[in-house]
């Protein structure tokens, strides 16, 4: 059995439950600290936008509108701002996603090394389309804009560990890697 | 050390020698020269210039790359060619590419005839496209109650996230998604909600923004269309009329630097939605034993005026009439002696542009109180209780909120109206007259503004203007001759009131003209 990457592992706490109710982030002391520490260090409130949208996605595992309206209203921003901020990146999960969230590039470096049919058979071996969560909540596969790994294309980010190198063929591969044990039926 | 603020540049544009003030865009400079640049993002209104819609681009001598006009200040003894042969080809790709995932289903679209990616599309003359694959279909949302959004027509010029951010000062648009995914939407359970939303359909170069109002209602070129005044409020924004078999189909603002700029609100748009209303008074009537009879013009006012009793009474003229009608109505109370006279002003909640602080839908909801005013008219909240015998006219007031025996037992009530309500049905003589929409005049706005409006509608029936009524009314009574034309009308009118004195109905231009409002208190200070 292979030895598993712990940052694979479906640890972080959205990871646990599948549909655990959205929280509040700015209620408790560990939210408003992560504010007034991003606040700290932009000119602007504004600034705080993306490490904020990424702490929202880091507790509750994806932005709910929820979570975007809150965000807006503490940085004097409006909702719909957030939105456009929020759904101009692949990295922000605008609904739920599997205990594995796997981003698969496809911009052009990938894209020359067959990132489209890996992207492809990720769906396939998993049993999903683009973007929803498979039927036993383990996965859910997208599409990524580029991951800044382009020496070693085809690049797939799985939670918050990359696999590198991956081909169409070697799919199966990387999903073995996720979890010990058999694969399920 | 203070710039002299009009030092003046000169620069050739295709070989054309303009000459603009320091400081002026290339696209602006070329427009004094009578050439329109292509563009798209660019909107004289909007503040904002993302130049990112890349259709402006221009060949500047001396510079390696095509530059965007809309931003690209004009320098002295500039050569800019907008036509070379790099420009076009330039343009030709930016439609290429904006047709890529473009349905191209110009014939149930609201905008074909009036479509910017239409037009230059034409005129690039590339017809066919060189795209095989399949088109990206992104389908289409509604964004308010009354706009729907076409995302495979919208080009993303960003025009009306820009409106809404810059001009209303509500980001309450956006562009959502990235890429050729992107669309233009609000937030989720959000939809557009501001009083001036109905001007991201107009800026919209395209059919992707559609007003519900308007959708397929008409081709472009199926409406007549007329300069107008909106009669929503007593702020006077211009506007155009779009009318197709005598149906006021769409209304869009008009601009006007000392009123409304490129815009207007939800307000008067809803407003002019009642314009199509029916059940017009379309013949006049007089009483005859008892009973309301139809009757032509001549016998109506030869009766009238041989009726027409001498001595005080009650009148009433409504703020939706024309400074020409509110004059005429003066002078025939003048003539047979009732002093004082009341209108009705209906009251609402104002909403401000935030980028133009001469917009305001005012609380005023009428559009000529000032002319009311200016001829001796006050505000009246409700009317006087009419006494038995009494001798009550009303000119333009549609009554239709009183009682249905108002003036029942009136001595003699005549009605001048576009509508016969229960109230007006009581009168012993009703004139059918038109709305503004029918006829050709003026109103005066909050400020003094005296503005032209032009007809847009056929009448019903023989409605005729308010003021031809009245004049030849007066002169049956033996008092000034017929008038016939609306300039007639205005310049009578202008001799009556040393407010209008001096005016010359030439000289009211599409800016219209200030007039001297002392005499008059102002609408909206009581």
């Amino acid at each position: 059995m292979k030895k598993v990457h712990p940052a694979v592992v479906g640890a972080q706490p959205f990871q646990l439950a599948e549909h655990r109710p959205v929280e509040r982030l700015f209620e408790d002391a560990e939210g408003r600290d992560r504010l007034e520490k991003s606040l700290s260090r932009y000119p602007e409130k504004k600034g705080a936008l993306l490490p904020m949208l990424a702490y929202a996605q880091e507790r509750n595992g994806w932005l709910s509108p929820e979570a975007m309206e809150e965000i807006a209203e503490a940085l004097d921003l409006t909702p719909a701002y957030v939105r456009s901020v929020a759904t101009f990146y692949t990295m922000y999960a605008k609904r739920p996603v599997g205990r594995y969230w796997i981003q698969v590039c496809t911009c052009i470096s990938c894209h020359v090394n067959r990132g489209e049919e890996v992207f492809e058979s990720f769906l396939e071996h998993t049993g999903t389309r683009a973007g929803e969560v498979s039927e036993d909540g383990r996965y859910t596969v997208i599409e990524a804009e580029c991951l800044g790994a382009c020496g070693f294309a085809t690049v797939v980010q799985v939670n918050d560990r990359y696999f590198e190198n991956v081909t169409p063929e070697t799919v199966p591969e990387v999903l073995a890697q996720l979890e010990p044990g058999e694969p399920e039926a | 050390m203070s710039e002299p603020a009009s030092e003046t540049i000169r620069l050739t544009i295709d070989g054309v020698e303009v000459a603009v003030p320091k400081g002026t865009t290339v696209l602006k400079a070329a427009e004094t020269a009578g050439i329109v640049v292509p563009h798209y993002c660019y909107h004289p209104g909007i503040p904002t210039r993302p130049a990112q819609c890349r259709m402006c681009l221009v060949e500047i001598e001396g510079q390696p790359k095509l530059q965007p006009s809309c931003v690209m200040t004009a320098g002295d003894g500039m050569n800019v060619v907008t036509q070379s042969e790099a420009a076009r080809e330039a343009r030709r790709s930016v439609i290429e590419f904006l047709l890529l995932n473009h349905p191209v289903d110009c014939p149930i679209c609201d905008a074909a005839g009036q479509c910017m990616l239409q037009d230059y599309a034409y005129e690039t003359g590339q017809l066919e496209s060189r795209f095989q694959e399949a088109k990206l279909v992104l389908g289409r949302d509604r964004i308010a109650d009354d706009i729907l959004y076409f995302a495979d027509r919208c080009i993303l010029c960003t025009r009306c996230v820009r409106f809404m951010r810059d001009v209303a000062g509500d980001e309450a648009l956006i562009v959502a998604q990235r890429g050729h995914k992107a669309y233009i939407d609000t937030f989720p359970g959000k939809d557009l909600d501001n009083e001036f939303r109905g001007n991201i359909v107009d800026v919209c170069p395209v059919g992707a923004l559609v007003h519900e109002d308007f959708l397929f209602k008409a081709r472009a070129w199926d409406m007549d269309s007329a300069p107008g005044v909106c009669p929503g409020c007593s702020n006077g924004c211009n506007i155009e009329i779009g009318a197709k078999e005598n149906q006021v189909v769409r209304i869009k603002p008009r601009y006007n630097a000392e009123v409304n700029s490129y815009w207007m609100c939800d307000y008067g748009r809803k407003h002019l939605v009642m314009a199509n209303r029916g059940a017009r008074i379309d013949l006049p009537l007089i009483r005859r034993n008892g009973e309301l009879e139809a009757v032509h013009w001549g016998e109506a006012l030869t009766w009238l005026s041989e009726r027409m009793p001498e001595g005080d009474g009650v009148a009433v003229v409504s703020p939706f009439e024309s400074t020409e009608s509110i004059a005429a109505f003066r002078a025939l109370l003048a003539r047979i002696g009732i002093s004082g006279g009341g209108y009705r002003l209906a009251r609402g909640d104002e909403a401000q542009l935030a980028g133009f602080p001469k917009l305001k839908l005012r609380a005023e909801r009428a559009p000529n109180a000032t002319a009311a005013e200016l001829f001796g008219f006050r505000e009246v909240e409700s009317l006087p209780s009419i006494a038995a015998g009494a001798t009550v006219i009303v000119a333009g007031d549609r009554l239709d909120d009183l009682p249905a025996d108002f003036a029942g037992d009136a001595g003699f009530f005549a009605y001048l109206g576009s509508h016969l309500s229960e109230a007006a049905r009581n009168a012993d003589v009703i004139l059918p007259i038109t709305t503004f929409l029918e006829m050709e005049g003026t109103f005066i706005n909050h400020e003094g503004r005296l503005q032209r409006f032009r007809q847009a509608l056929v009448p019903p029936g023989v409605a005729r203007p308010a003021w031809m009524v009245i004049r030849r009314l007066l002169s049956l009574l033996g008092d000034g001759a017929d008038v016939l034309e609306a300039e007639a009308a205005f310049e009578r009118a202008a001799t009556e009131t040393p407010g209008l004195a001096g005016i010359a109905w030439s000289a009211i231009g599409p800016k219209g003209v200030l007039v001297r409002t002392d005499g008059a208190a102002a609408p909206s200070a009581r």
